[in-house]
């Protein structure tokens, strides 16, 4: 499976506990006990993620509805990065 | 962060020429609409720092993480076998799946042998571990597993 076809989504959002922190944000990841200290875009990311798996190219859609963003092909590969990482933070999933 | 940077910058500290160089940007160049820079050269990981539980040396936190038994999203429907494997369900000699996630503490003090896992029989228990010894990176409840093994 290629990542374009990486359906991504997130769990109860109950799991996370979010607190701004002077322009950081602390995300207090209940089921692993980690605190993960995110800068943008990240929260943005989390918050147009669902419980609707979605593809990378579609939740950049959602984010360029809110936000003006960097080139269309550069900004989908730099977003699918950011997911990934999530994924292996455990803060996103993917299947 | 580059964003931030623009407005703090805005009122004339030096160190950042886009903000000083171009007229009319900063905070109340008029646009409603926020820039989100997803990379722009950055490595992505430089957006992330994760404290865990045994490096920040919370034992609280390691101690109420939780490990579900199997992971949701893996084992949906599935069975625990002795070995700790997921089977189908209705497999001869497998555990039904825990109603509830085990505590990192629950888990710690089973795997030491001091009491069983909550709510299960001799047999449950040790297919419970068998699985929880078997978690994977990616896998719900691995890094709690991986953070009860960390030495304090």
């Amino acid at each position: 499976m290629t990542q374009a076809e990486r359906l991504y989504y997130r769990d109860d959002p109950d799991e996370m506990l979010l607190r701004p922190l002077d322009g950081l944000t602390l995300i207090y990841h209940r089921p692993s006990g980690i605190t993960h200290i995110v800068d943008s875009p990240v929260p943005e990311i989390l918050a147009a993620l669902s419980h609707e798996p979605l593809p990378a190219r579609l939740l950049l859609e959602s984010l360029s509805a809110d936000y003006d963003l960097e080139g269309e092909g550069e900004a989908l590969d730099n977003l699918a990065a950011h997911l990934e990482e999530l994924c292996a933070l455990g803060l996103a999933r993917a299947r | 962060m580059d964003e931030r940077k623009e407005q703090d910058q805005g009122a004339g500290r030096d160190g950042d020429c886009e903000a000083q160089g171009v007229p009319g940007a900063g905070p109340s160049a008029g646009n409603a609409r926020r820039r989100l820079l997803l990379g722009g050269g950055l490595a992505a990981a430089s957006a992330v720092v994760s404290i865990r539980p045994a490096l920040a040396n919370t034992a609280a936190s390691v101690l109420n993480c939780q490990i579900p038994v199997p992971d949701p999203a893996k084992g949906m429907g599935q069975m625990i076998a002795p070995d700790g494997k997921l089977v189908p369900k209705g497999t001869k000699g497998a555990f039904p799946a825990s109603s509830k996630p085990f505590t990192g503490e629950e888990v710690k003090a089973a795997l030491r042998g001091g009491r069983s896992l909550p709510g299960t029989s001799y047999e449950q228990n040790r297919a419970y571990l068998n699985y929880i010894r078997r978690l994977q990176n990616g896998t719900s409840g691995f890094t709690c597993y991986a953070s009860l093994q960390m030495p304090r």
